[in-house]
């Protein structure tokens, strides 16, 4: 039910800012800026997979020699901070972006300007951070850069200073667009979207935003500590000054371990959009799915320490931290038996979105498994550090978020180019993952019971662990081939992918109503909601008849769009003949929509600037210059009006 | 003896493969943490293989309810609307408390096996202190001032009492099969770990905490051998060097460096009663190693070592006049102490921290170019003809690769 109204577009001349390159540079629609997000996140991603099957080839036989020994430290910790940083967080940061403002009803995010620095600023951080293999000069130090290693004395050359000051730019870019979503979610949301009526997905970026505002603070200040050592020559790690290196591991996972959280969640938010719409049957439990998304962020902040069993706490500490680790298993097995109430009597489509979706149930459930393994510290000393926990977390991150994130960029991709992507492509994109990955990654958890430590750039003949380190290699192989066969599919049906109308999926919430790509101004009229799952209630009443916060029955439309009249139901076969752009302009509509601004770019630079000084030879003019740019791209930003003038 | 371990490992093989669902067709394990050969090994594996059952049960009752859930409602043509359910509370509440209760039965023995395993050292415990160095182990046994690197010998049946320090960055001292692991985390803040080897053989141990580039190349042995074995071996270790050097005295030792560290002293104090090289050096027969135990790494392209035979009387000589006295310490000659202590060099199996055999062309090939050998090393290069890898410590000496066989020659001597 796009609109029935087709109108002429506005004629007149138009802005520099509305098409064209510059309408990207200085976009603040929250579409834009996460199609962006998305299109970045998965450049990275294909970075860090090239880091991942280099490694493989390295590890592939005893004493590899296809790289150095600083070359795989290099890629190793590099493709970790890229597939965090880089890949998975910003490609769930394209889902906050693109959906979170359709799924509540709402134009935009709460601070549209802002949200384009967010995403300005996550641009200029990756670059930075990978800039530094131009200079042969990648960081090093794991992604985890523990103290003393990370500091001068250990860590002497630019490699440690890139990942420094590139991890704080990306920090800052997470934290502004957690306050951003937090303020959408709980001021924007449309009448009758009340909390327990919001999608489970907008649910879960709501929670993985506190998750950010309240871990971010400890990892910036403990990497704002690293550069005041390396650059100023404080002593926050020095050893030789009496540093007690254990501060940095407590900082860091207080942070690092709500940051799995934060991988993690939104993943399961978009399965938990994907699971229901694909078995036709709303998702079981809905009200503990939500409480569990809150208990697991709210534990999530208590287990840092189930890092560090092996660094000598002493037994009451080992014991909590190991008993709170076991707690998080609790709702997290809910949510995996909820998905499998969910699919339990349904009449389930096995549509490539709907197979990511159960890849993640079944491959999760084994990364949870495992990860309840190392909350016994005493086994746990056995495991950590070792190949056992880079099959644990490939399991829950790969087996786990990308699982999600994949069924979340089939199942979206027809609301944001508004074309389908190809089925045969996608389910051969996910048989070769889902074998590929269970060939890369199952094999490791051998390896790791047999002794092999982890990140060691060669492992001795006669070790037992050959046989493991061929099969995941291969693996990877296959994974590079999944991958390929995605990228081909993504940028086929991006340019000629069947239409996909407003509700390809027969999907059950809102963004659903709308023509696919939306308008800019998403919502013509901003609707009413009085469901949990509007769209069934217009078109398939039966499949909500019993859920709770859903008029059962009710013949009502709740949705008004484009000014349609209220009870027509546009079937996706009707809205293929509407071509794109059919709808009316915002301006024809009357809504008033925000300005774009090339500031929040011009903000970013300055801090690029600023940084780059300080990264090169700590040159103080050039940090000056790069804040008073900074300045002064803050202050135009503030004199540029929000909305246009009428 | 032999047969005996056999059969063991082969009890062991055969459990990892039962526990790890039947995968581990490869023969040969060395490094596996199950069936361990120590008290605090068995703790660790009791739990973990509790872990595995229970996480093993789970595996198959969700992924099988999954399969099932997948087959059995797949969408067919003609199907009519699935009945609605939204949630079930007595369903949710089950599958919310039969994990609490599995966890549980986790947390219970996993608390006690923390304080068991936690508690002090029995009081008569071996003590040996373990110091990690970018990229080596130092180990001392105080109660006998004896300093060694890299190879660990322990008594069977004696508790051992490990505290773990560290020289400069965090490294962590793991023995799969005796048990593990626990990090060295401060200089002056040890950390504790202690076991019993049940059982006489050689093991493989790992630096499992990423220490800079060449956190792979840190590795030892541990040799667990019978009471009276140790005890040879430690005899031998206290003499002095096998070479008969009879110019350098205790004196020179003692005031060798300002500021001599601990380790120096403790071998100038222990000097003038040394009885000379014993006739049974204690160590473990070379010939009767583990194939898992003899290194593998390939020799660097590009380093050659022209010089066979090496003289090692000459070696004793080039030695003493030598930088290397700056950083390694052999008894009665130099009194460095930034390198491994080579007083009894000779008896080791292995060099460059578990990286090489120890044989005369590997030690010539790494005194002529260390920083080839091994990645990020801070011994430089001793050769003339040496290539200066770049970034390495610039080159220290110019000796040509007969005076270097010489040096190699006069340090395997040092049995």
């Amino acid at each position: 039910m796009a609109t029935t109204v087709a109108a002429p577009r506005a004629a007149g001349p138009k802005h520099k800012y509305e098409s064209g390159i510059w309408s990207w540079l200085a976009t603040t629609d929250h579409k834009r800026i996460g199609q962006l997000y998305l299109y970045t996140a998965l450049a990275w991603f294909l970075v860090g997979g090239i880091e991942a099957f280099i490694i493989r080839l390295q590890l592939y036989g005893p004493n590899g020699r296809i790289v150095s020994a600083e070359t795989y430290n290099q890629l190793f910790t590099m493709h970790g901070t890229t597939m965090i940083f880089m890949a998975i967080m910003p490609l769930s940061a394209a889902f906050f972006n693109f959906l979170v403002p359709l799924q509540i009803g709402a134009r935009d995010v709460a601070f549209p300007r802002l949200n384009a620095f967010s995403y300005w600023v996550f641009l200029a951080g990756s670059i930075f951070m990978n800039v530094s293999w131009l200079f042969h000069a990648a960081p090093d130090g794991g992604w985890f850069a523990y103290a003393p290693l990370n500091t001068r004395v250990y860590s002497p050359g630019l490699n440690m200073d890139f990942w420094v000051i590139g991890l704080q730019i990306l920090g800052l870019s997470s934290l502004a667009a957690g306050f951003n979503f937090i303020t959408t979610i709980i001021n924007m949301r449309a009448p009758g979207m009340h909390f327990m009526r919001m999608p489970v997905f907008t649910w879960a970026t709501f929670v993985t935003q506190f998750l950010i505002v309240l871990s971010f603070p400890f990892i910036t200040v403990a990497v704002t500590f690293l550069l005041f050592d390396r650059f100023f020559g404080t002593n926050f790690y020095e050893i030789a000054a009496g540093a007690d290196p254990l501060l940095w591991q407590h900082l860091f996972w207080l942070f690092g371990h709500p940051e799995v959280y934060i991988l993690i969640l939104p993943a399961f938010g978009l399965v938990s959009e994907v699971l229901p719409t694909f078995s036709r049957k709303p998702l079981f439990g809905y009200p503990v799915m939500v409480y569990s998304l809150i208990l697991i962020a709210f534990l999530g902040f208590g287990v840092w320490a189930h890092h560090m069993f092996a660094v000598g706490m002493g037994p009451i500490a080992d014991s909590i931290f190991g008993i709170t680790t076991m707690l998080i298993a609790i709702p997290t097995g809910v949510k995996i038996f909820n998905w499998l109430g969910t699919m339990w009597g349904g009449s389930l489509r096995f549509t490539t979105p709907m197979l990511f979706a159960i890849g993640l149930v079944s491959l999760f459930t084994i990364g949870g498994i495992s990860g309840v393994m190392h909350s016994s510290p005493p086994s746990d000393l056995q495991q950590t550090d070792s190949y056992f926990v880079v099959a644990h977390f490939h399991y829950v991150l790969f087996g786990g978020s990308m699982m999600g994130l994949f069924a979340g960029i089939y199942y979206y991709f027809p609301k944001i180019t508004g074309r389908l992507m190809s089925e045969t492509l996608g389910k051969w994109h996910f048989w070769l993952t889902f074998i590929g990955m269970n060939l890369t990654f199952f094999p490791m958890h051998f390896a790791g019971l047999d002794g092999m430590p982890r990140r060691i750039w060669q492992y001795d003949a006669n070790q037992g662990w050959d046989v493991d380190n061929h099969i995941s290699t291969i693996g990877a192989a296959i994974l590079v081939v999944a991958t390929l066969i995605f990228v081909i599919n993504l940028v086929r049906s991006r340019r000629s992918g069947a239409r996909a109308g407003n509700d390809p999926w027969g999907a059950p919430t809102i963004e659903w109503s709308i023509p696919s790509p939306p308008p800019a101004y998403n919502y013509a009229t901003i609707p009413t909601v009085r469901s949990r799952y509007p769209m069934w209630d217009m078109k398939a009443p039966e499949l909500t008849a019993s859920v709770p916060h859903s008029p059962a029955g009710e013949k009502e439309v709740t949705v008004k769009v484009g000014g349609a009249t209220a009870g027509h139901i546009e079937t996706p076969a009707d809205t293929q003949l509407n071509a794109e752009n059919a709808h009316p302009s915002a301006h024809e509509l009357g809504i008033v929509m925000p300005t774009p601004t090339i500031k929040p770019l011009l903000a970013t630079l300055g801090l690029c600037v600023s940084f780059f000084g300080l990264i090169w030879h700590r040159h103080v003019p050039i940090i000056i210059l790069g804040g008073v740019i900074f300045v002064a791209a803050l202050y135009a930003w503030l004199l540029t009006p929000l909305e246009p003038e009428h | 003896m032999t047969g005996h371990h056999r059969a063991r490992r082969l009890y062991h093989a055969a459990l990892t493969t039962v526990f790890a669902l039947g995968l581990a067709a490869c023969s040969d394990v060395p490094n596996t943490i199950f069936g361990a050969h120590s008290e605090f090994g068995h703790a660790e594996d009791r739990l973990t293989y509790l872990l595995l059952t229970l996480g093993g049960l789970v595996f198959v009752l969700v992924e099988g309810l999954l399969l099932f859930v997948v087959l059995k409602f797949r969408a067919r043509p003609g199907n009519p609307t699935p009945k609605q359910t939204h949630g079930n509370t007595t369903l949710e509440v089950t599958w919310t408390l039969i994990p609490a209760l599995i966890l549980a039965f986790i947390a219970v023995p996993t608390v006690r096996t923390i304080f068991q395993t936690q508690e002090k050292a029995p009081a008569d415990a071996l003590q040996v202190e373990v110091i990690g160095h970018q990229w080596w182990w130092e180990f001392r046994y105080p109660q006998y001032k004896v300093t060694t690197a890299n190879e660990l010998y322990l008594p069977v049946g004696r508790t051992v009492s490990f505290t773990l320090q560290t020289n400069d960055v965090i490294h962590s001292f793991w023995i799969p099969q005796l048990g593990g692991k626990r990090d060295l985390v401060h200089r002056n803040k040890p950390n504790y770990l202690w076991f019993t080897p049940e059982s006489s053989f050689v093991w493989n141990g790992f630096c499992a905490e990423y220490c800079g580039t060449s956190h792979s190349n840190m590795r030892f042995r541990v040799f667990t051998v019978p009471q009276q074995e140790f005890e040879a071996y430690i005899a031998h270790q206290q003499s002095g060097p096998a070479f008969p050097v009879a110019q350098a005295t205790p004196a020179d030792t003692a005031k060798g460096k300002g500021a001599a560290p601990v380790a120096a002293q403790q071998v100038a104090q222990t000097t003038p009663a040394a009885p000379g090289p014993s006739e049974n050096t204690g160590t473990w027969p070379h010939d009767k190693l583990p194939a898992w135990s003899v290194p593998n790494t390939p020799l660097p392209a590009g380093l050659t070592m022209t010089a066979e035979e090496g003289d090692a009387a000459r070696g004793a000589q080039l030695f003493k006049a030598s930088p290397c006295i700056a950083c390694h310490t052999i008894q009665g000659v130099s009194p460095g102490t930034i390198g491994p202590n080579l007083t009894h060099v000779g008896s080791r199996t292995t060099i460059g921290g578990g990286l090489y055999p120890n044989d005369l062309k590997h030690l010539a090939m790494w005194i002529k170019d260390a920083p080839m050998m091994k990645p990020g090393v801070i011994m430089p290069a001793m050769g003339k003809d040496a290539p200066q890898v770049p970034g390495a410590p610039p080159k220290m000496g110019q000796y040509t690769d007969q005076q270097i066989a010489d040096i190699a020659a006069y340090l395997s001597s040092l049995k």
